[in-house]
């Protein structure tokens, strides 16, 4: 059944262009985690990781179904089970994260889109944010009705943004020259390196290039 | 992140086990396991280990630092030693926890374990604590965090990181430019919250 699986994969990553290419189930797992956590640590909407989700549910379904050709006396089923809902639960913390994160900066996450060439929202994501950006424009406008004279066009050009000076903890993954810390003094600079495999606490602003780029991950 | 996170994320780490049972390889996702031979030894990840325990399909084999001796000489050197020394696993908290929750009775003197590895702690927090209390003093903007494990970073995570973004903000605050800036700086201010309900 692992042969089953494998295939499965393999072909999959076959079909698929990216960047990632050539990876094991247990590459392809430990990724997941990777980018659930730094999603989780980040301040900003990370960009979306929408192929290595794809996979991991790929992985999962064809799991799912091998499962179901077990007998149920076998007491193996039980850890088949339970390793699909471990991942089944990475997978779903990872999208929530994401969801509040479009929520609460919704008109933000949009504006940044539409200015950047590459779109961190995924295809589903970008529907979601739309219509959460008119069911929000639509009860707000009805609420400021009642109220004439209120600013309330003001939250539309005055939004919620995250904050990107908040602080992370992250691990480096390879040697990383020439951080930048703004010691918020004006010109008052400082520059770090930091090793392959020391972990830190610095403000997020200056290493959010280096995360996305997978130099570094929060922890 | 919650405690369980952490636990979860630990609990991939492998240990060994002894098996009662024969079987074949388990293929799991994340790697194949096995052939279980009744009474030989094998390295599992935590998780399986602690089902298998509570089946009752296995004994565990406590990993070589849970040990009175070495877990006595951890502690001398992390209350001698100025900076926080290496600890033998990532997630030593995490397995001492799960392992001593399913598995005392494979565990020698599993009581005395506990205690000192709740010694260990607390010698690590309260340098934690007066570590803190140092950056913040000395208004540091980064810090490095090495040989600090996951719980322990955890622990301190929603206040501290916190707190230097408050000091950040107030040292980036310029008081003259209007009122403008103020309620501006105050909305960020409401704000700063959602970035660590996790």
């Amino acid at each position: 059944m692992d042969e089953d699986t494998d295939d499965i994969l393999n072909n999959i990553i076959d079909d698929d262009d990216d960047a990632n290419i050539q990876m094991t189930p247990a590459e392809l797992i430990q990724k997941m985690e990777e980018i659930w956590i730094n999603e989780k640590f980040a301040p900003e909407l990370l960009p979306h990781e929408q192929e290595i989700v794809d996979l991991v549910l790929s992985q999962i379904s064809a799991m799912e179904d091998n499962v179901e050709t077990l007998p149920s006396a076998d007491f193996k089923k039980g850890f088949y089970q339970l390793e699909i809902d471990r991942i089944r639960f990475v997978v779903t913390s990872y999208l929530r994260q994401r969801l509040e994160k479009i929520e609460t900066y919704v008109l933000h996450v949009l504006k940044e889109d539409e200015e950047r060439e590459e779109a961190y929202l995924s295809e589903a994501e970008q529907q979601f944010a739309l219509k959460y950006k008119e069911a929000l424009e639509e009860h707000f406008d009805n609420a400021t009705m009642f109220y004439p004279g209120l600013p309330f066009e003001d939250w539309k050009s005055n939004f919620v943004r995250p904050n990107m000076n908040s602080f992370v903890f992250l691990k480096a993954k390879s040697n990383v020259e020439g951080v930048v810390v703004d010691r918020g003094q004006g010109d008052d600079n400082e520059i770090v390196d930091i090793k392959a495999g020391s972990q830190m606490l610095i403000s997020y602003k200056g290493v959010s290039d280096l995360i996305k780029k997978g130099d570094l991950r929060l922890i | 992140m919650d405690p369980e996170e952490v636990e979860f994320l630990g609990e991939k780490h492998l240990v060994s086990i002894v098996p009662s049972f024969t079987s074949e390889s388990v293929h799991l996702i994340q790697g194949d396991y096995g052939p279980f031979r009744a009474g030989l030894p094998i390295r599992v990840p935590l998780w399986v280990a602690v089902n298998l325990k509570q089946q009752k399909r296995c004994r565990i084999q406590p990993p070589e630092w849970m040990d009175v001796d070495t877990l006595e000489l951890i502690k001398t050197d992390e209350k001698l030693s100025r900076v926080f020394t290496k600890m033998p696993s990532e997630f030593y908290m995490v397995e001492v926890k799960q392992l001593l929750g399913c598995a005392s009775d494979d565990i020698p003197r599993a009581d005395e374990i506990r205690t000192i590895v709740k010694d260990i702690w607390d010698i690590r927090m309260s340098k934690l604590r007066s570590s803190i209390d140092l950056l913040v003093k000395n208004h540091e903007m980064y810090a490095a965090v090495d040989n600090l494990t996951m719980m322990e970073i955890n622990s301190m995570r929603p206040l501290l990181p916190h707190a230097l973004d408050h000091i950040y903000r107030m040292k980036t605050f310029q008081p003259n430019v209007g009122s403008q800036s103020q309620t501006m700086s105050f909305s960020t201010h409401s704000r700063v919250s959602t970035s660590f309900q996790s």
